[in-house]
């Protein structure tokens, strides 16, 4: 048996887990290629026309896989930490994926609701390895790996060897980030301006918590409040000279968190900022001139404040 | 201090409610219009969803007009909803405004919040909490019995036999529910509008359609942005059926007095084309779809902010409802540039085809019957 398993949306958090967890099935695991220009097209014109672009990449993937497999596995995603919860797109992920056509092969959505300590959703991705023909032991182990895995991917950050030159932060979801053919290579092109990127997942989870937990209300999105922390963590230790917040057209957490780390950080006089808004039209040139200009900035304050890394003062806000 | 609170359907008729039950000074929001949309969408995120524009924009108007206390509701997710308040009150800042805020969170995320608000807002501290809690159960009550008038001018509009009629009964029946203050006084007054409502002449014979309305409770109460689709659908003889209101959004334990289906027996219902809660009104937007197909239905009308998060993915689904259900689903998502023209038209297509797909299988009928 084939098991298909898109590469978007939480792919790019939990994927080498879920794969692990086929891998130790014996299932044979099919993951869709890296997203392209023809995914989108295909995915935006099946979806809902309203949906986030992210949705859109994730429908392109369950449509690339259509032929190719015989089950796909679309996990349903309630939180990723203790008192949150994740965005309702994930809620109603495996929901959507069946509406796009119904010549789909099943889908498989087992929850992940990291949230709930006494952990009963473990039961459903056992269900899961069974119907994928493991045995008792051989199911049991596979969801404890899983389980395993999971845990420490949520209090551990992704350590990467450090890169030459001013650090720039990226803050946006990692299926954006990581996925360059959707952010339109964001990294290289950080790169190729002599900057260091750092998103994220390489702050340590912990240290965001602290962070966000300074914000005058909670950030009830599991993700989002991880980015805010993150945000926060860069800015007040001035460890990036200044921060690029990436949402998508019609992200729904992305519009509030993206308002709420404007006016934090500008009240705190922090390190520039610039959002970028990606989607399914979103053109190169016009990104890389929004990020050399930002680039420039940032390396012209640096040197007026005497080569001092990170600018002080009033936020500069390009954008 | 002068309170203001936004305005949503009935919400005004139960802020004057409560005001009176606890001496407060409140001060009514103006009813949104163009200009508060303007002043809304210019302040806040671009990509936010209507309702916060909306109740954005009438906060400036209402500090504008002298009111001192914002309140507004909470909640902890997945729905933009419970981040709201905290927004508004940084954008509301950021303009210089000098307010205090208060987000009432509900008594369901946690009990200590929602009375720790609730106690800043009233002006007599000495209020004990049983009394507290027993003048909230009245209101609440009577918040049921507003809404199950409106639940049967709806089913009524549609068949009245003079024009008008309904909505002036409607406009009594609420004047004597709101001078209603004890449980008895409440019970009461509601006999009384009822009987009220037995006066209105109407036609049963009539053929009429019957249309589910469902969405996001925001612009489904709200006038203003459903380009008043009650009377609109009143007017050409379709018979209405609402799936949110306020009473039920409120009500513990999810019971739905007014809707008439627990929140259980509405996951019932939706589980088989959505099969977990996605917050806001996204579930009930489906299950009330299924429920209101599966009682022949003519027709169903979603209406949704530009973006809302559950609401989309009720939109993605309900596809899938309309077509293996055989009921026809009209989307309508509104933002602060929806026209009205455009909104009535592809409503009047709606309602045509409902009508043509009433005399086809009229037609089928008779065909099997002779």
């Amino acid at each position: 048996m084939r098991v298909g398993v898109p590469r978007a949306m939480l792919f790019h958090h939990y994927g080498e887990h879920w794969l692990h967890f086929l891998e130790k099935l014996g299932v044979e695991a099919v993951v869709s290629e890296a997203t392209t220009g023809s995914m989108i097209t295909n995915g935006a014109v099946h979806a809902d026309n309203e949906t986030c672009l992210p949705v859109k990449v994730f429908s392109g993937h369950m449509l690339w896989l259509k032929e190719r497999v015989d089950v796909v596995l679309v996990p349903r995603v309630i939180s990723e930490q203790y008192g949150t919860l994740a965005c309702p797109k994930f809620m109603g992920l495996p929901d959507l994926a069946r509406t796009l056509d119904p010549d789909l092969p099943p889908i498989l959505s087992p929850r992940i609701h990291l949230g709930d300590r006494r952990y009963l959703w473990a039961r459903e991705w056992y269900g899961v390895a069974r119907a994928l023909g493991g045995t008792r032991l051989g199911s049991a182990t596979a969801v404890a790996g899983l389980l395993y895995g999971l845990e420490k991917h949520r209090v551990q950050a992704v350590a990467r060897p450090p890169e030459e030159g001013m650090r720039i932060g990226v803050a946006g979801h990692l299926y954006n980030v990581h996925d360059s053919r959707v952010s339109l290579g964001l990294l290289d092109r950080v790169r190729g301006m002599g900057a260091a990127p750092v998103t994220v997942d390489q702050v340590l989870p912990s240290r965001a918590r602290t962070q966000a937990a300074t914000l005058s209300r909670k950030i009830f999105w599991g993700y989002e409040s991880r980015l805010a922390g993150a945000v926060l963590h860069w800015s007040r230790t001035r460890s990036v000279s200044g921060i690029l917040f990436v949402t998508s057209f019609a992200c729904g957490p992305g519009s509030m968190v993206g308002a709420l780390l404007e006016d934090q950080l500008a009240r705190e006089g922090s390190v520039p900022l610039m959002t970028i808004t990606l989607d399914e039209h979103a053109a190169e040139a016009g990104l890389v001139t929004r990020l050399e200009a930002f680039t420039d900035m940032l390396k012209r304050s640096s040197r007026a404040a005497g080569g001092r890394l990170a600018p002080s003062g009033a936020p500069g806000r390009a954008g | 201090m002068t309170i203001a609170v936004p305005r949503m359907g009935n919400l005004s008729q139960i802020i004057r409610d409560v005001a009176r039950r606890f001496d407060l000074e409140t001060l009514e929001t103006p009813p949104f219009s163009e200009q508060t949309m303007e002043i809304g969408s210019a302040l806040a995120p671009e990509f936010a969803c209507l309702p916060l524009k909306a109740v954005l924009g009438s906060f400036v108007q209402v500090l504008a007009m002298g009111a001192d206390t914002l309140v507004t509701g909470g909640g902890h997710g997945p729905c933009r909803f419970g981040y709201y308040g905290e927004i508004q009150r940084r954008i509301l800042e950021r303009e210089g405004k000098q307010f205090r805020m208060v987000v009432l969170e509900p008594p369901s995320v946690s009990f200590k919040a929602f009375h720790d608000s609730l106690r800043s807002l009233l002006p007599r501290q000495r209020v004990r909490l049983p009394t507290l809690l027993n003048e909230l159960s009245q209101t609440l009550s009577k918040v049921v019995v507003f809404d199950k008038l409106e639940k049967r001018a709806l089913a009524l509009r549609g068949l009245e036999a003079e024009p008008g009629a309904v909505d002036a009964a409607l406009e009594e029946a609420q004047a004597i529910v709101a001078a209603a203050f004890t449980r008895k006084e409440i019970e009461m007054a509601r006999l009384e509008a009822e009987a009220r409502f037995r006066q209105v002449p109407i036609e049963s014979g009539r053929p009429h359609l019957k249309v589910g309305l469902v969405g996001e409770i925001f612009v489904v109460l709200e006038p203003f942005f459903n380009f008043d689709i009650d009377r609109w659908l009143g007017r050409r003889g379709v018979v209405v059926e609402r799936s949110v209101n306020i009473a039920d959004t409120a009500y513990p334990m999810g019971r739905n007095p007014v809707f008439g289906y627990t929140e259980r027996a509405v996951a019932r219902a939706a589980d088989p084309y959505l099969s977990h809660e996605v917050g806001g009104d996204g579930l009930l937007t489906v299950g009330a779809s299924v429920i209101f197909a599966r009682r022949g239905f003519d027709a169903i009308v979603h209406f949704l902010p530009f973006t809302c998060m559950p609401e989309v993915i009720a939109k993605g689904v309900l596809g899938r409802v309309s077509s293996e259900l055989g009921i026809p689903v009209l989307s309508l998502s509104i933002d602060e540039q929806t026209g009205r023209a455009g909104v009535q038209t592809r409503l009047e297509a709606l309602v045509d085809l409902a009508w043509s797909n009433r005399k086809k299988g009229a037609a089928r009928l008779h065909a099997v019957l002779s």
